[in-house]
């Protein structure tokens, strides 16, 4: 018999994944497993299609930011019987941790690992530009801003001379926003699945960064596009970034630059991080599959096997399993072990429960990028952004 | 293309004679029936169908999860309060209005040169087609980006002439001109179809406009051009139809967004992003049938104009 499994990523998580199928494949015989990808943009469309049609594959990565769509109409399995029956073992795993795949009593969906959220520098970069990261422990968004300033305005160019710069605009990403929120003690969204925050909110969190629009210090708009589906901070051309702490293995690859270092997040009051624990890479399964046992044990097999947790190291967030998190490979210098320190070092900052996504999430996410390209274009005011971004919001989770 | 097909059998409609032809045209009939059935199982099922259900759903909420509601004219009402919309239709304008001339024009210039004799013409005649048979791919899009890009091959050649630096993908004001460009370069179908109306000119309209002491000039907006233009009209319906449905190329240019900063939002694209990003297939089948709506009335419109510029040689008018 045979499961079908998809996930996002590129083309490493993929020979990864297919390193863990083979293992899989050596204990189990008589499951074979077709596996296909996508970038993540383009996997949704592809589920959604498949959902209306009611022929989701077996097994799925799945995100948290559309979990809640997918389960109101029945779509994903319920993994309860298997997790009770045990065969998926969650012994290894935080209990807290499994809450976020549990909607309406059912479990659809179990974390692989979790994610929180680091800001990462190119050293090279900012020594070039004669700048120095601001103090780790207690610095501001206002030391963020003046850094960011300190290597645009040092004028040093690439050896293909393109300009230096210290940030793209992070007002550009919605989880930023969210954690800022959580930084100001701000719930982003209420039990009912309704917003915790207004227009007001966005217009001051999108301030945050106008002077340095203004002044053009922000890594040009134009320039990104361009590079798409690159960034300024893989190609070395910026000096910070913020996002998710598992991101380092592909910003590693991708930028070529072995000694990135990870920060921890600016903050208003000093110190006070308000991080969160992002549970990431769900597993779930197809509520119409004909093998959920099956699917069981592979999903199993991927969340808790500590060979699979050495193959896959933090590439995608720490492990949630305790075996596998001991199975990373964790060799001084190497990624893994610099996520993992990460995760260490902020463990005490982590305060707030996960939010969780109000349907729709994955497309109000979507329209913030859309809306802060507009804004970095100048073709928006952040009034207007907040003013259209609610809109979206109002028809997206209604 | 369409229409050929679903004319019913010739023979069928004559009035018959004897009983027995009768049942023979009968037979016939069904005949031919038969061998559309592949035709018309696939037009009912796969065009029809799916078109009626796409008009059900513009009148509903539909996200693809839970059942359609109902929503009478929302959708409709919708669309001239969202400022998406309204750039969905300038972008795709100006692709249209500025594009499918451009692309024409380029045709039949290099239609009118291959028409004439000299060597290596099948070669050359090949090799203007061949953009047109690669050019909707997806990787002559990737390949048209990577050009584009900063440091691309265009970047450095306007750089060589003096221009600014900055690639054609991150300014809106350069990505419809490049899409622009991407759809000129594909003129091999028009052109093709120009040269063969370029050949059915009699050459003795030619000669006989020589005598009259005619230039090449005269001979072209006297004779070419209205002996032309039924082959003009139909390129320019085809590529007016085709230039609405824009899609692949700005999808893999702007990496499935429409940016940068929605210049590359055409009308299908837009719709796509509403049916499969945001779930929103209501909205999406609505739009849907606005476009139908739109691209058959400028048909119409098209059709309505033939009398006044279009001659079909032999017709007694």
């Amino acid at each position: 018999m045979t499961l079908n499994f998809t996930f996002w990523g590129n083309d490493d998580r993929a020979s990864r994944y297919q390193q863990a199928i083979d293992l899989f494949n050596e204990e189990y015989t008589d499951i074979s497993i077709t596996s296909s990808f996508a970038a993540f943009a383009d996997y949704w469309p592809a589920r959604t299609t498949e959902a209306a049609g009611r022929a989701l594959p077996d097994v799925m990565q799945f995100d948290l930011s559309y979990l809640r769509e997918f389960s109101e109409n029945g779509q994903l399995l319920d993994l309860a019987p298997y997790v009770e029956n045990e065969t998926i073992d969650l012994s290894g795993y935080d209990e807290t941790l499994l809450e976020a795949g549990v909607l309406d009593g059912k479990t659809i969906g179990i974390p692989t690992s979790t994610n929180t959220l680091a800001m990462f520098e190119n050293p090279n970069v900012t020594q070039a530009a004669g700048a120095t990261f601001p103090d780790d422990a207690d610095y501001s968004w206002e030391d963020l801003n003046g850094f960011i300033e300190d290597v645009s305005a040092s004028g040093t160019s690439t050896a293909d001379g393109y300009q230096l710069y210290g940030s793209g605009d992070y007002t550009g990403t919605f989880w930023f926003f969210i954690q800022w929120l959580l930084q100001n003690g701000v719930t982003p969204f209420n039990e009912d699945g309704t917003l915790g925050f207004d227009e007001a909110d966005v217009v001051e969190f999108l301030g945050l960064t106008a002077d340095l629009r203004e002044a053009d210090q922000l890594y040009p708009v134009e320039r990104a596009t361009s590079l798409l589906p690159k960034g300024g901070f893989t190609v070395n051309e910026v000096a910070s970034e913020m996002s998710w702490d598992n991101f380092l293995t592909q910003y590693t690859t991708d930028s070529g630059t072995d000694n990135l270092e990870m920060h921890q997040l600016p903050s208003i009051e000093p110190g006070e991080k308000a991080l969160f624990y992002k549970p990431s890479m769900l597993l779930s399964a197809g509520a119409n599959t004909e093998h959920p046992v099956e699917a069981a044990l592979f999903i199993n097999f991927l969340l808790t096997d500590p060979e699979v947790g050495t193959i896959f190291g933090t590439s995608k967030g720490v492990p949630a399993d305790e075996e596998q998190r001991a199975a990373v490979d964790v060799t001084e210098g190497s990624v893994d072990a610099k996520v993992i320190a990460y995760e260490e070092e902020v463990a005490e900052q982590v305060t707030e429960a996960t939010p969780i996504p109000v349907k729709g999430f994955g497309t109000i996410e979507a329209k913030w990028r859309t809306l802060a390209e507009e804004l970095a274009y100048g073709n928006l005011d952040p009034e207007g952004f907040a003013t259209e971004w609610f809109a979206e919001a109002e028809m997206a989770i209604s | 293309m369409t229409l050929t097909a679903e004319a019913p059998p010739t023979r069928a409609a004559r009035p018959a004679r004897r009983p027995s032809s009768r049942r023979r045209s009968l037979r016939e009939a069904g005949a031919g029936y038969a061998f559309l059935t592949p035709w018309l199982l696939g037009f009912l099922l796969l065009t029809a169908g799916p078109m009626a259900a796409s008009l059900y759903l513009a009148f509903t909420d539909y996200n693809l999860f839970a059942p359609p509601q109902w929503v009478g004219l929302e959708n409709f009402t919708r669309l001239f309060s969202d400022p998406n919309y309204t750039q969905a239709w300038k972008v795709t304008a100006l692709y249209v209005v500025v594009g499918t001339p451009v692309k024409l024009l380029a045709s039949l210039l290099v239609a009118m040169l291959l028409n004439n004799a000299f060597r290596g013409k099948g070669f050359y005649r090949s090799a203007f087609y061949l953009p047109s048979l690669v050019g909707a791919s997806v990787s002559i899009a990737i390949v048209w980006k990577a050009m584009f890009i900063d440091g691309g091959v265009v970047d450095r050649g306007q750089q060589l002439l003096g221009f600014s630096a900055g690639g054609w993908v991150g300014d809106p004001n350069r990505t419809v001109p490049m899409l622009i460009l991407l759809t000129v370069w594909q003129f091999g179908a028009p052109m093709v179809i120009f040269l063969a109306g370029l050949k059915q000119v009699p050459t003795e309209l030619y000669e006989a406009a020589a005598v009259d002491g005619a230039g090449p000039v005269r001979k072209f907006f006297r004779i070419t051009l209205p002996m032309l233009s039924p082959v003009l009209f139909f390129n320019l319906l085809l590529e007016t139809i085709h230039a609405f449905q824009i899609f692949n190329s700005a999808f893999i240019i702007s990496n499935g967004t429409g940016g940068p900063a929605r210049s590359t939002l055409f009308y299908t694209f837009y719709l796509y992003i509403r049916g499969f990003q945001d779930f929103q297939m209501g909205y999406a089948s609505a739009m849907a049938w606005v476009l139908v709506l739109v691209v058959g009335a400028i048909s119409l419109v098209l059709f309505q104009t033939q009398n006044r510029w279009v001659h079909y040689s032999g017709e007694s008018k």
